[in-house]
């Protein structure tokens, strides 16, 4: 019997030995289509019969990068696996995935540590107002124009989105002296809270000093962070995202630190990234990255083993290690 | 019987109130000398029977305390109440020999600065002032490379007083495990399970090497060109104690050649200037001396003098004697 043939829709640069162990239990094959429509008809052709995708986060241009209802369409009855390269997969439409009978893994977990480096970097970067300290050194003002900020200690960090990556920002955030709490779809057990308050998004929202973005972009999580969420904050608030952008309105955003009722903001992530809000590079005060979330040779390492386990699992098992919190009910 | 005369080098910003308070016990003077030279002869006239002095490193006329100074400092002056922790700018065995006391403000430095080392190891760590600035450019990601998580990193702490044992607690949650070398071990308690090894070991097996020891003649340029070649290859060096623990110039060389991945800097031998290899290098994240620069930190540094300055006054004895007077008293 023919091996599953596996479809890999981007690179691996890491975890090349073990995709390539994946040979004993699959025919591997990576796409080679150079447009959206050659994809399309390759799926009908030589990928009619793929398994599994290992699906990476790419370039909106690039064939596969976006899983709508039209691609899915295109797709063979025998792929029943996606798996995503990240944590958030807000670029595959899970719903159409599952009216398919396709079931869709991330990659929780791999991700935490390095995105709450960032995330934890980006809270000091806005608390003490680091970014125009730096500019102006380096154009040869030493602390011109920079005053005085604030400290992290005893400031309450209010985290949107209690998961692994919001755990992991609290555990570093504590360091600091930051009084930590949290809102999430649902309470976490105390455990899992360790010791963190749990709170309505409006009273995060009220009596938070910093606002931290921890939380996936869909339907609902769109634009939480809007003009009317940002009036029910304290004045003088921190905002720091690493989410995705767009659950935050970037010209609400704009608006707000131009009045100077967000004091300062950190964001790893823009709601039409690559493309930034002038407002915000107008604004010398925020830090801003380039989603440089996971960009380290260990958690992209970490986060490719990942996929190619829930590959093997998907293959071998018929199940995924990790599938998609929309979808635990539908997974065997 | 009149109160002790207290003279203040500096500015008291936050902590104006408890500063007027003093003259339930102190006769309150703030130094109007316009230069070194007008200070040295009003220490003759007006202020020649100060008792005690609050120091700050901005003051105009003595930003720097040197032995011209101390020289003409009055018989009646018996204390230097410093705001800062380090106080290199002051001559300690100036001080010593004429039988003045200097305190300086530990402790409260503490938690400020150690944010900023934290924010310094993160940021070369994961080399993102390319990011930051190729961002701000309008080229979005160009050029930069993969960098590396510091968890399970090894972070050697050179000197492990209040600063570096508040590093320690801020880099436990980032996974890094902390090693340190010091003047003298700490107790199991104040270690904290942080391990204690010689300054060559520390050099030899950090994969991060955090500078956090005041800077005196035993510690100037501590880190030199032999002690680069003992590191690891790729190590990254973080500085918020003195810049002049380094020297600058084979810091420079040794990012250069790649030796030293990353650096992240707050203060620099020649501050303001700053060497021009670190200025072209844009993996480096550099900051003008902020270390405790926050309303909250200042106010808190400016009572601490104030304490110490009262205790002086009233009982004859500061609250944070510097160590180098320890034994005096």
């Amino acid at each position: 019997m023919t091996k599953p043939r596996v479809l890999l829709l981007g690179e691996i640069l890491h975890a090349k030995a073990e995709w390539v162990a994946l040979s004993d239990v699959a025919t591997l094959s990576v796409c080679d289509s150079s447009t959206k429509e050659e994809f399309i008809k390759d799926l009908a052709g030589k990928y009619s019969d793929v398994t599994a995708v290992y699906h990476c986060h790419m370039d909106d241009a690039k064939p596969g990068a976006n899983i709508n209802k039209e691609l899915l369409e295109a797709l063979p009855t025998s792929l029943k696996f996606i798996c995503h390269h990240g944590a958030g997969y807000d670029m595959i439409d899970v719903n159409a995935c599952t009216r398919k009978g396709v079931l869709v893994s991330n990659t929780p977990g791999a991700v935490d540590g390095a995105t709450a480096d960032v995330n934890m970097f980006l809270i000091l970067g806005a608390l003490r107002e680091f970014n125009l300290a730096m500019t102006n050194l380096r154009k040869g003002d030493w602390n011109v124009g920079v005053p005085l900020s604030h400290d992290p200690e005893g400031k309450v960090l209010g985290i949107l989105g209690m998961g692994g990556i919001g755990r992991a920002l609290k555990r570093r955030a504590k360091g600091f002296g930051m009084i930590t709490q949290y809102h999430n779809r649902k309470p976490l057990s105390e455990e899992m809270a360790a010791g963190a308050k749990y709170v309505s998004f409006d009273e995060l929202l009220a009596t938070s000093d910093v606002i931290s973005m921890n939380l996936p972009l869909n339907a609902h999580t769109r634009h939480i962070i809007n003009k009317e969420a940002i009036a029910k904050m304290k004045d003088g608030v921190i905002i720091v995202n690493t989410a995705r952008g767009p659950v935050i309105d970037e010209q609400a955003l704009v608006d707000a630190l131009e009045s100077g009722k967000v004091r300062c903001a950190g964001l790893d992530v823009f709601e039409a990234e690559p493309k930034i809000h002038p407002g915000l590079i107008a604004n010398e005060k925020v830090i801003l990255l380039p989603h440089v979330g996971t960009a380290t040779y260990e958690t992209r390492k970490k986060m490719e083993i990942t996929v190619i386990n829930n590959i093997r699992s998907a293959i071998t098992g018929a199940k995924l290690l990790n599938v998609v919190p929309e979808q635990i009910h539908f997974a065997p | 019987m009149t109160k002790p005369h207290l003279l203040l080098l500096g500015e008291i910003v936050h902590a104006k109130a408890e500063w007027e308070a003093l003259s339930d016990v102190a006769i309150l003077s703030v130094c109007d000398s316009s230069s070194k030279e007008d200070l040295i002869k009003d220490l003759a006239g007006k202020y020649s029977d100060i008792t005690a002095v609050y120091h700050m490193n901005d003051s105009k006329a003595a930003g720097v305390i040197d032995k011209d100074i101390i020289d003409a400092l009055p018989p009646s002056l018996k204390f230097i109440c410093h705001n800062g922790a380090g106080y290199d700018m002051i001559n300690v065995n100036a001080c010593t020999e004429k039988g003045i006391l200097m305190s300086n403000t530990p402790g409260t430095v503490d938690d400020a600065t150690a944010d900023v080392n934290m924010f310094l190891i993160l940021g070369a760590l994961r080399e993102f002032n390319l990011s930051m600035t190729t961002l701000r450019d309008g080229n979005w990601n160009k050029g930069v490379p993969l960098s590396h998580d510091p968890e399970g990193k090894v972070l050697g702490i050179l000197g492990m007083g209040g600063i570096g044992r508040a590093v320690k607690r801020r880099a436990e949650g980032f996974g890094m495990i902390t090693q340190y070398y010091n003047r003298k071990p700490l107790s199991d308690e104040m270690a904290a399970g942080a391990k204690y090894v010689s300054f060559d070991e520390l050099l030899a097996t950090s994969d991060v090497i955090s500078l956090n020891l005041p800077l005196n003649a035993h510690t100037r340029h501590i880190i030199n060109k032999e002690a680069f070649a003992k590191m690891k290859d790729g190590v990254v060096i973080v500085n918020t104690a003195r810049g002049a623990v380094i020297d600058e110039q084979e810091l420079v060389d040794a990012l250069e050649s790649g030796k030293v991945r990353c650096a992240g800097l707050d203060v620099f031998e020649a501050e303001p200037k700053i060497h021009p290899g670190l200025i072209a290098n844009e993996k480096v994240i550099l900051l003008p001396h902020v270390g405790t620069r926050t309303y909250e930190t200042q106010k808190k540094m400016e009572i601490q003098v104030i304490e110490n300055v009262r205790s002086a006054i009233t009982e004859a004895k500061l609250l944070t004697i510097v160590p180098e007077h320890v034994h005096l008293v």
